[in-house]
Protein backbone atom coordinates (compact mmCIF):
# COMPACT_ATOMS: atom_id res chain seq x y z
CA UNK A 1 0.00 0.00 0.00
CA UNK A 2 1.43 3.29 -1.07
CA UNK A 3 2.58 5.22 1.92
CA UNK A 4 2.47 2.49 4.25
CA UNK A 5 4.91 0.10 2.96
CA UNK A 6 7.88 2.27 2.17
CA UNK A 7 7.17 4.01 5.83
CA UNK A 8 7.66 0.26 7.11
CA UNK A 9 10.56 -0.68 5.33
CA UNK A 10 13.02 -3.01 7.41
CA UNK A 11 16.39 -1.82 5.13
CA UNK A 12 14.86 1.87 5.08
CA UNK A 13 14.33 1.93 8.60
CA UNK A 14 18.29 -0.06 9.35
CA UNK A 15 19.61 2.72 6.95
CA UNK A 16 18.29 4.93 9.31
CA UNK A 17 19.62 3.44 12.31
CA UNK A 18 22.93 3.21 11.29
CA UNK A 19 23.13 7.07 10.24
CA UNK A 20 21.56 7.77 14.15
CA UNK A 21 24.14 5.35 15.43
CA UNK A 22 27.07 7.81 13.72
CA UNK A 23 25.00 10.97 14.67
CA UNK A 24 25.38 10.24 18.21
CA UNK A 25 27.83 11.87 20.73
CA UNK A 26 29.35 8.78 22.75
CA UNK A 27 28.71 9.34 26.38
CA UNK A 28 25.98 11.89 25.76
CA UNK A 29 22.40 11.08 26.51
CA UNK A 30 19.71 12.15 24.62
CA UNK A 31 16.19 12.50 25.81
CA UNK A 32 13.49 12.85 22.96
CA UNK A 33 9.81 13.62 23.99
CA UNK A 34 7.41 12.38 21.51
CA UNK A 35 4.62 14.61 22.38
CA UNK A 36 1.66 12.64 20.63
CA UNK A 37 -0.08 9.46 22.42
CA UNK A 38 -0.18 8.12 19.13
CA UNK A 39 3.50 8.58 18.26
CA UNK A 40 3.76 6.30 21.29
CA UNK A 41 1.52 3.37 20.34
CA UNK A 42 3.32 3.25 16.92
CA UNK A 43 6.60 3.19 19.03
CA UNK A 44 6.14 0.43 20.82
CA UNK A 45 3.89 -1.62 17.70
CA UNK A 46 6.88 -1.56 15.93
CA UNK A 47 9.65 -1.88 18.22
CA UNK A 48 11.12 1.60 16.90
CA UNK A 49 12.81 2.20 20.64
CA UNK A 50 15.21 -1.24 19.88
CA UNK A 51 16.63 0.50 16.91
CA UNK A 52 17.90 3.59 18.46
CA UNK A 53 20.90 3.56 20.87
CA UNK A 54 21.04 2.81 24.37
CA UNK A 55 21.68 6.62 24.27
CA UNK A 56 19.06 8.01 23.27
CA UNK A 57 15.81 7.68 25.74
CA UNK A 58 12.14 8.66 24.23
CA UNK A 59 10.21 10.08 26.43
CA UNK A 60 6.24 9.59 26.45
CA UNK A 61 4.55 13.24 26.96
CA UNK A 62 1.10 13.99 27.53
CA UNK A 63 -0.64 14.25 24.14
CA UNK A 64 -3.10 11.16 25.22
CA UNK A 65 -6.12 12.68 25.29
CA UNK A 66 -8.21 10.49 27.56
CA UNK A 67 -5.26 10.17 29.64
CA UNK A 68 -5.73 14.07 30.63
CA UNK A 69 -8.61 14.23 31.60
CA UNK A 70 -9.23 14.58 34.91
CA UNK A 71 -11.53 12.67 37.89
CA UNK A 72 -13.98 15.83 38.40
CA UNK A 73 -14.70 16.14 34.46
CA UNK A 74 -15.22 12.15 34.56
CA UNK A 75 -18.33 12.49 37.70
CA UNK A 76 -19.64 15.48 35.94
CA UNK A 77 -19.95 13.66 32.43
CA UNK A 78 -21.06 10.86 34.72
CA UNK A 79 -23.77 12.81 36.28
CA UNK A 80 -25.07 13.99 32.74
CA UNK A 81 -25.46 10.86 31.96
CA UNK A 82 -27.70 9.47 34.83
CA UNK A 83 -30.02 12.54 33.86
CA UNK A 84 -33.94 11.60 33.11
CA UNK A 85 -33.54 11.44 29.31
CA UNK A 86 -30.27 11.64 28.20
CA UNK A 87 -28.65 9.67 25.99
CA UNK A 88 -25.19 9.92 26.76
CA UNK A 89 -22.30 9.55 23.80
CA UNK A 90 -18.71 9.85 23.35
CA UNK A 91 -15.44 7.88 22.41
CA UNK A 92 -14.98 4.33 23.25
CA UNK A 93 -11.74 4.93 25.57
CA UNK A 94 -13.54 7.48 27.68
CA UNK A 95 -15.85 4.76 28.49
CA UNK A 96 -13.65 3.12 30.76
CA UNK A 97 -12.19 5.98 32.66
CA UNK A 98 -12.48 6.00 36.04
CA UNK A 99 -14.34 8.86 38.22
CA UNK A 100 -14.23 8.83 41.69
CA UNK A 101 -16.74 6.45 41.82
CA UNK A 102 -16.74 4.68 38.49
CA UNK A 103 -16.77 4.94 34.99
CA UNK A 104 -19.44 5.66 32.50
CA UNK A 105 -19.57 1.97 31.38
CA UNK A 106 -20.31 1.42 35.47
CA UNK A 107 -23.17 4.37 34.91
CA UNK A 108 -24.46 2.54 31.84
CA UNK A 109 -24.92 -0.81 33.70
CA UNK A 110 -26.95 1.17 36.68
CA UNK A 111 -29.32 2.09 34.10
CA UNK A 112 -27.66 5.29 32.13
CA UNK A 113 -28.11 5.18 28.52
CA UNK A 114 -24.56 5.77 27.30
CA UNK A 115 -23.47 5.11 24.03
CA UNK A 116 -20.06 4.84 22.26
CA UNK A 117 -19.52 6.76 19.22
CA UNK A 118 -17.31 7.17 16.43
CA UNK A 119 -17.99 10.74 15.79
CA UNK A 120 -19.87 13.59 16.63
CA UNK A 121 -21.37 13.55 13.40
CA UNK A 122 -22.89 9.97 14.84
CA UNK A 123 -24.15 11.62 18.08
CA UNK A 124 -26.20 14.45 15.93
CA UNK A 125 -28.26 11.47 13.93
CA UNK A 126 -28.57 9.64 17.73
CA UNK A 127 -30.40 13.18 18.08
CA UNK A 128 -32.02 13.46 15.05
CA UNK A 129 -33.79 9.70 15.61
CA UNK A 130 -34.68 10.07 18.91
CA UNK A 131 -36.38 13.84 19.13
CA UNK A 132 -38.28 13.26 22.44
CA UNK A 133 -34.80 12.62 23.96
CA UNK A 134 -31.63 15.06 25.14
CA UNK A 135 -28.53 13.55 23.51
CA UNK A 136 -25.41 15.04 24.73
CA UNK A 137 -21.69 14.72 23.57
CA UNK A 138 -18.98 14.10 25.70
CA UNK A 139 -16.01 15.79 23.66
CA UNK A 140 -12.60 14.92 24.19
CA UNK A 141 -9.33 15.61 22.32
CA UNK A 142 -6.77 17.92 21.21
CA UNK A 143 -6.80 20.37 18.22
CA UNK A 144 -6.90 17.41 15.80
CA UNK A 145 -10.63 15.99 16.85
CA UNK A 146 -11.81 20.07 17.94
CA UNK A 147 -12.45 20.54 14.12
CA UNK A 148 -15.30 17.60 13.97
CA UNK A 149 -16.79 18.95 17.08
CA UNK A 150 -17.06 22.20 15.79
CA UNK A 151 -18.29 21.19 12.70
CA UNK A 152 -21.21 19.13 14.72
CA UNK A 153 -22.15 22.16 16.53
CA UNK A 154 -22.25 24.25 13.49
CA UNK A 155 -24.50 21.60 11.48
CA UNK A 156 -26.68 21.67 15.04
CA UNK A 157 -26.69 24.96 15.14
CA UNK A 158 -27.95 25.35 11.61
CA UNK A 159 -30.59 23.18 11.89
CA UNK A 160 -32.00 24.85 15.36
CA UNK A 161 -31.47 20.94 16.81
CA UNK A 162 -32.87 21.84 20.97
CA UNK A 163 -32.14 17.95 21.49
CA UNK A 164 -28.37 18.24 21.12
CA UNK A 165 -25.60 19.29 23.17
CA UNK A 166 -22.12 18.87 23.93
CA UNK A 167 -19.67 18.92 26.96
CA UNK A 168 -16.52 20.38 25.76
CA UNK A 169 -13.21 18.60 27.16
CA UNK A 170 -10.88 19.93 24.00
CA UNK A 171 -7.28 20.59 25.28
CA UNK A 172 -4.73 22.61 22.86
CA UNK A 173 -1.17 21.39 23.29
CA UNK A 174 0.90 24.11 23.34
CA UNK A 175 0.20 25.55 26.46
CA UNK A 176 1.36 21.64 28.46
CA UNK A 177 4.46 22.25 26.49
CA UNK A 178 4.91 25.38 27.66
CA UNK A 179 4.70 23.77 31.24
CA UNK A 180 6.60 20.60 30.76
CA UNK A 181 9.34 23.20 29.35
CA UNK A 182 8.94 25.36 32.57
CA UNK A 183 9.46 22.20 34.67
CA UNK A 184 12.83 22.42 36.59
CA UNK A 185 12.37 18.17 37.08
CA UNK A 186 12.51 17.32 33.59
CA UNK A 187 15.67 17.53 30.99
CA UNK A 188 14.82 16.91 27.19
CA UNK A 189 17.20 17.68 24.36
CA UNK A 190 14.16 17.88 21.79
CA UNK A 191 10.48 16.85 20.58
CA UNK A 192 9.09 15.27 18.30
CA UNK A 193 6.21 17.12 17.22
CA UNK A 194 2.44 15.84 16.71
CA UNK A 195 1.73 15.32 13.33
CA UNK A 196 -1.94 15.22 12.69
CA UNK A 197 -2.32 18.19 15.45
CA UNK A 198 -0.13 20.12 13.05
CA UNK A 199 -2.32 18.67 10.54
CA UNK A 200 -4.67 21.44 12.05
CA UNK A 201 -2.33 24.09 13.66
CA UNK A 202 -0.04 23.91 11.38
CA UNK A 203 3.96 24.17 12.49
CA UNK A 204 4.21 27.75 13.59
CA UNK A 205 2.88 27.33 17.14
CA UNK A 206 5.39 24.83 18.11
CA UNK A 207 8.13 27.43 17.09
CA UNK A 208 8.65 28.79 20.45
CA UNK A 209 10.16 25.29 21.61
CA UNK A 210 13.15 26.54 19.43
CA UNK A 211 13.09 30.02 19.69
CA UNK A 212 12.45 30.55 23.49
CA UNK A 213 13.98 27.03 24.87
CA UNK A 214 16.53 26.05 22.44
CA UNK A 215 15.37 22.99 21.37
CA UNK A 216 14.68 21.31 17.96
CA UNK A 217 11.46 20.22 16.61
CA UNK A 218 10.35 17.79 14.18
CA UNK A 219 6.88 17.14 13.37
CA UNK A 220 6.51 13.52 12.91
CA UNK A 221 3.97 11.00 10.31
CA UNK A 222 3.47 7.80 12.81
CA UNK A 223 5.08 5.04 10.39
CA UNK A 224 7.97 4.02 11.87
CA UNK A 225 10.42 5.31 9.37
CA UNK A 226 8.85 8.64 10.20
CA UNK A 227 9.45 8.17 13.67
CA UNK A 228 12.96 7.25 12.96
CA UNK A 229 13.82 9.60 10.51
CA UNK A 230 12.70 12.53 12.64
CA UNK A 231 14.76 10.85 15.72
CA UNK A 232 17.57 10.98 13.13
CA UNK A 233 16.27 14.88 12.16
CA UNK A 234 16.43 16.15 15.95
CA UNK A 235 19.75 14.50 16.56
CA UNK A 236 21.15 15.84 13.41
CA UNK A 237 19.95 19.90 14.52
CA UNK A 238 21.59 18.79 18.44
CA UNK A 239 24.82 17.95 16.22
CA UNK A 240 24.92 21.09 14.00
CA UNK A 241 23.74 23.11 17.70
CA UNK A 242 20.70 24.20 15.24
CA UNK A 243 17.18 24.52 17.14
CA UNK A 244 14.40 24.69 14.75
CA UNK A 245 11.03 23.67 13.83
CA UNK A 246 11.48 21.37 10.91
CA UNK A 247 8.61 19.34 8.95
CA UNK A 248 9.21 15.52 8.51
CA UNK A 249 5.38 14.70 7.77
CA UNK A 250 5.18 17.23 5.06
CA UNK A 251 3.24 14.86 2.53
CA UNK A 252 0.38 15.37 5.07
CA UNK A 253 1.15 18.62 7.07
CA UNK A 254 0.87 21.96 5.46
CA UNK A 255 2.82 24.74 7.87
CA UNK A 256 0.47 26.55 8.05
CA UNK A 257 -2.39 24.33 9.06
CA UNK A 258 -5.64 23.91 7.86
CA UNK A 259 -7.32 27.62 7.98
CA UNK A 260 -10.60 26.53 7.74
CA UNK A 261 -10.13 24.39 10.69
CA UNK A 262 -8.71 27.10 12.36
CA UNK A 263 -11.64 29.52 11.63
CA UNK A 264 -14.51 27.64 12.50
CA UNK A 265 -12.64 26.41 15.82
CA UNK A 266 -12.14 30.21 16.50
CA UNK A 267 -15.95 30.27 15.85
CA UNK A 268 -17.44 27.71 17.85
CA UNK A 269 -15.13 27.93 20.72
CA UNK A 270 -13.00 30.26 22.94
CA UNK A 271 -10.42 29.53 25.28
CA UNK A 272 -10.97 28.60 29.44
CA UNK A 273 -9.71 30.42 31.63
CA UNK A 274 -7.90 27.49 33.19
CA UNK A 275 -8.05 24.13 32.70
CA UNK A 276 -7.19 20.74 35.41
CA UNK A 277 -4.93 18.08 33.39
CA UNK A 278 -4.90 14.99 35.29
CA UNK A 279 -0.95 14.64 36.79
CA UNK A 280 0.03 18.55 35.50
CA UNK A 281 -2.34 20.40 37.57
CA UNK A 282 -4.19 23.51 36.52
CA UNK A 283 -2.88 24.92 33.29
CA UNK A 284 -3.69 28.36 31.80
CA UNK A 285 -6.12 28.92 28.90
CA UNK A 286 -4.98 25.26 27.83
CA UNK A 287 -8.79 24.03 26.90
CA UNK A 288 -11.68 25.30 24.97
CA UNK A 289 -15.09 25.55 25.92
CA UNK A 290 -18.05 26.72 23.61
CA UNK A 291 -18.44 30.30 23.08
CA UNK A 292 -21.42 32.86 23.68
CA UNK A 293 -22.96 32.42 19.99
CA UNK A 294 -23.33 28.24 21.03
CA UNK A 295 -24.07 28.69 24.47
CA UNK A 296 -27.70 26.71 23.92
CA UNK A 297 -25.73 23.38 22.69
CA UNK A 298 -23.15 23.51 25.68
CA UNK A 299 -24.24 20.91 27.79
CA UNK A 300 -22.40 22.39 31.10
CA UNK A 301 -24.85 25.16 30.90
CA UNK A 302 -28.20 23.03 30.24
CA UNK A 303 -27.14 20.74 33.43
CA UNK A 304 -26.23 20.90 36.65
CA UNK A 305 -23.21 19.25 37.24
CA UNK A 306 -21.03 18.60 40.56
CA UNK A 307 -17.96 19.91 39.17
CA UNK A 308 -15.82 18.93 42.28
CA UNK A 309 -12.14 18.40 41.48
CA UNK A 310 -11.29 14.98 42.80
CA UNK A 311 -7.45 14.20 43.74
CA UNK A 312 -6.53 11.51 41.61
CA UNK A 313 -5.44 8.10 43.55
CA UNK A 314 -2.37 7.57 45.30
CA UNK A 315 -0.94 4.85 43.81
CA UNK A 316 -1.33 6.48 40.54
CA UNK A 317 1.75 7.70 39.33
CA UNK A 318 0.19 9.42 35.81
CA UNK A 319 1.11 12.49 36.12
CA UNK A 320 4.83 11.59 36.35
CA UNK A 321 4.19 9.31 33.59
CA UNK A 322 2.42 11.77 31.48
CA UNK A 323 5.42 14.47 32.45
CA UNK A 324 7.94 11.84 31.52
CA UNK A 325 9.80 11.87 34.73
CA UNK A 326 9.09 8.10 34.98
CA UNK A 327 8.95 5.32 32.82
CA UNK A 328 5.70 3.26 33.39
CA UNK A 329 7.13 -0.07 35.16
CA UNK A 330 8.55 2.25 37.33
CA UNK A 331 4.83 3.12 38.71
CA UNK A 332 4.10 1.12 41.73
CA UNK A 333 0.81 -0.18 40.28
CA UNK A 334 1.78 -0.98 36.97
CA UNK A 335 0.83 -4.80 35.22
CA UNK A 336 -0.50 -5.59 38.94
CA UNK A 337 -3.37 -3.26 40.35
CA UNK A 338 -3.04 -1.06 37.24
CA UNK A 339 -3.91 -3.03 34.25
CA UNK A 340 -5.90 -2.25 30.86
CA UNK A 341 -8.66 -4.66 31.81
CA UNK A 342 -9.10 -2.95 35.24
CA UNK A 343 -6.90 0.72 35.35
CA UNK A 344 -6.85 2.77 38.01
CA UNK A 345 -4.91 5.62 36.07
CA UNK A 346 -6.08 7.11 32.75
CA UNK A 347 -2.88 6.11 31.19
CA UNK A 348 -3.47 2.65 31.60
CA UNK A 349 -7.15 2.96 29.71
CA UNK A 350 -6.47 4.37 26.45
CA UNK A 351 -4.21 2.31 23.81
CA UNK A 352 -2.47 5.89 23.19
CA UNK A 353 -1.81 5.98 26.38
CA UNK A 354 2.17 5.11 27.61
CA UNK A 355 1.37 2.94 30.19
CA UNK A 356 -1.06 0.92 28.20
CA UNK A 357 1.33 0.73 25.24
CA UNK A 358 4.24 -0.40 27.19
CA UNK A 359 1.62 -3.08 28.87
CA UNK A 360 0.30 -4.21 25.35
CA UNK A 361 3.57 -5.23 23.85
CA UNK A 362 5.09 -6.85 26.82
CA UNK A 363 7.28 -3.72 28.15
CA UNK A 364 7.03 -4.52 31.35
CA UNK A 365 10.89 -3.85 32.82
CA UNK A 366 13.47 -2.31 30.52
CA UNK A 367 17.33 -0.96 32.00
CA UNK A 368 19.11 -0.15 28.98
CA UNK A 369 22.96 0.35 28.99
CA UNK A 370 24.22 3.80 28.32
CA UNK A 371 26.71 3.80 25.63
CA UNK B 1 -23.21 2.40 6.41
CA UNK B 2 -20.48 -0.40 7.24
CA UNK B 3 -19.69 -1.32 10.69
CA UNK B 4 -15.93 -2.98 9.94
CA UNK B 5 -13.87 0.17 10.78
CA UNK B 6 -11.71 -0.34 13.78
CA UNK B 7 -13.37 -1.39 17.10
CA UNK B 8 -12.73 1.39 19.69
CA UNK B 9 -11.15 -0.67 22.15
CA UNK B 10 -7.74 -0.99 23.60
CA UNK B 11 -6.47 -3.28 21.28
CA UNK B 12 -3.58 -3.62 19.56
CA UNK B 13 -4.14 -1.25 16.59
CA UNK B 14 -5.16 1.94 18.87
CA UNK B 15 -8.39 3.62 18.13
CA UNK B 16 -9.10 5.72 15.30
CA UNK B 17 -11.18 8.37 17.21
CA UNK B 18 -9.93 8.85 20.77
CA UNK B 19 -5.84 9.15 19.89
CA UNK B 20 -4.95 12.32 18.24
CA UNK B 21 -4.35 9.61 15.21
CA UNK B 22 -6.02 10.38 11.93
CA UNK B 23 -6.47 7.73 9.30
CA UNK B 24 -6.34 8.23 4.89
CA UNK B 25 -9.64 7.21 3.28
CA UNK B 26 -10.65 7.53 -0.10
CA UNK B 27 -13.62 9.52 -1.31
CA UNK B 28 -16.26 7.24 -2.81
CA UNK B 29 -19.35 9.84 -3.49
CA UNK B 30 -19.67 13.22 -2.56
CA UNK B 31 -22.95 14.81 -1.26
CA UNK B 32 -22.02 18.30 -1.94
CA UNK B 33 -25.12 19.71 -0.80
CA UNK B 34 -24.58 18.44 2.60
CA UNK B 35 -20.60 19.06 2.60
CA UNK B 36 -20.27 15.35 3.51
CA UNK B 37 -18.83 12.47 1.53
CA UNK B 38 -18.39 8.38 2.09
CA UNK B 39 -15.15 7.26 2.40
CA UNK B 40 -13.76 3.83 2.54
CA UNK B 41 -10.15 2.37 3.84
CA UNK B 42 -8.55 0.28 2.07
CA UNK B 43 -9.93 -3.06 3.38
CA UNK B 44 -13.82 -1.53 1.99
CA UNK B 45 -15.21 -0.68 5.26
CA UNK B 46 -16.95 3.03 4.88
CA UNK B 47 -17.89 5.64 6.59
CA UNK B 48 -19.42 9.11 6.17
CA UNK B 49 -17.39 12.40 6.39
CA UNK B 50 -17.73 15.43 6.85
CA UNK B 51 -15.41 17.68 4.01
CA UNK B 52 -16.19 20.89 4.35
CA UNK B 53 -12.34 21.65 5.91
CA UNK B 54 -10.95 20.48 2.70
CA UNK B 55 -13.76 21.41 0.20
CA UNK B 56 -14.12 20.54 -2.74
CA UNK B 57 -13.41 16.84 -3.09
CA UNK B 58 -14.16 14.38 -5.68
CA UNK B 59 -14.45 10.62 -5.78
CA UNK B 60 -10.59 9.18 -5.89
CA UNK B 61 -9.73 11.76 -3.24
CA UNK B 62 -7.36 10.77 -0.38
CA UNK B 63 -8.17 12.21 3.25
CA UNK B 64 -6.84 12.50 5.92
CA UNK B 65 -9.86 11.34 8.43
CA UNK B 66 -10.12 12.21 11.98
CA UNK B 67 -13.01 11.50 14.15
CA UNK B 68 -15.69 11.97 11.04
CA UNK B 69 -14.12 14.80 9.48
CA UNK B 70 -11.61 15.25 7.29
CA UNK B 71 -8.34 17.32 8.38
CA UNK B 72 -6.67 17.41 5.46
CA UNK B 73 -5.23 15.58 2.23
CA UNK B 74 -3.30 12.78 1.95
CA UNK B 75 -0.13 13.31 -0.56
CA UNK B 76 -1.57 12.07 -3.80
Amino acid sequence: MRFVDEFRDAELGGALAREILSTVEPGRHYKVMEVCGGHTHSIYKYGVDDLLPANVELVHGPGCPVCVIPMGRVDDGIAIAHEPGVIFTCFGDMLRVPGSAGTLLDAKAQGADVRMVYSPLDALRIARENPDRQVVFFAIGFETTAPSTALTLKRAKAEGFRNFSCMCNHVTIVPPLRALLDSPDLRLDGFIGPGHVATVVGARPFEFIAADYDRPVVISGFEPVDLLQSVQMILRQLAERRCQVENQYSRVVPYEGNLRALQVMAEVFELRPHFEWRGLGFISQSALRLSDGYADLDAELRYSVPGVRVADPKACQCGEVLKGVIKPWECKVFGSACTPEHAIGTCMVSPEGACAAYYNYGRFAREREVV
Amino acid sequence: MSEALPACIADFDGCITCGDHAVELRVVSVDDGRGLAVCADERGASTEVDVLLVAPVRAGDRLLVHAGAAIGRAAE
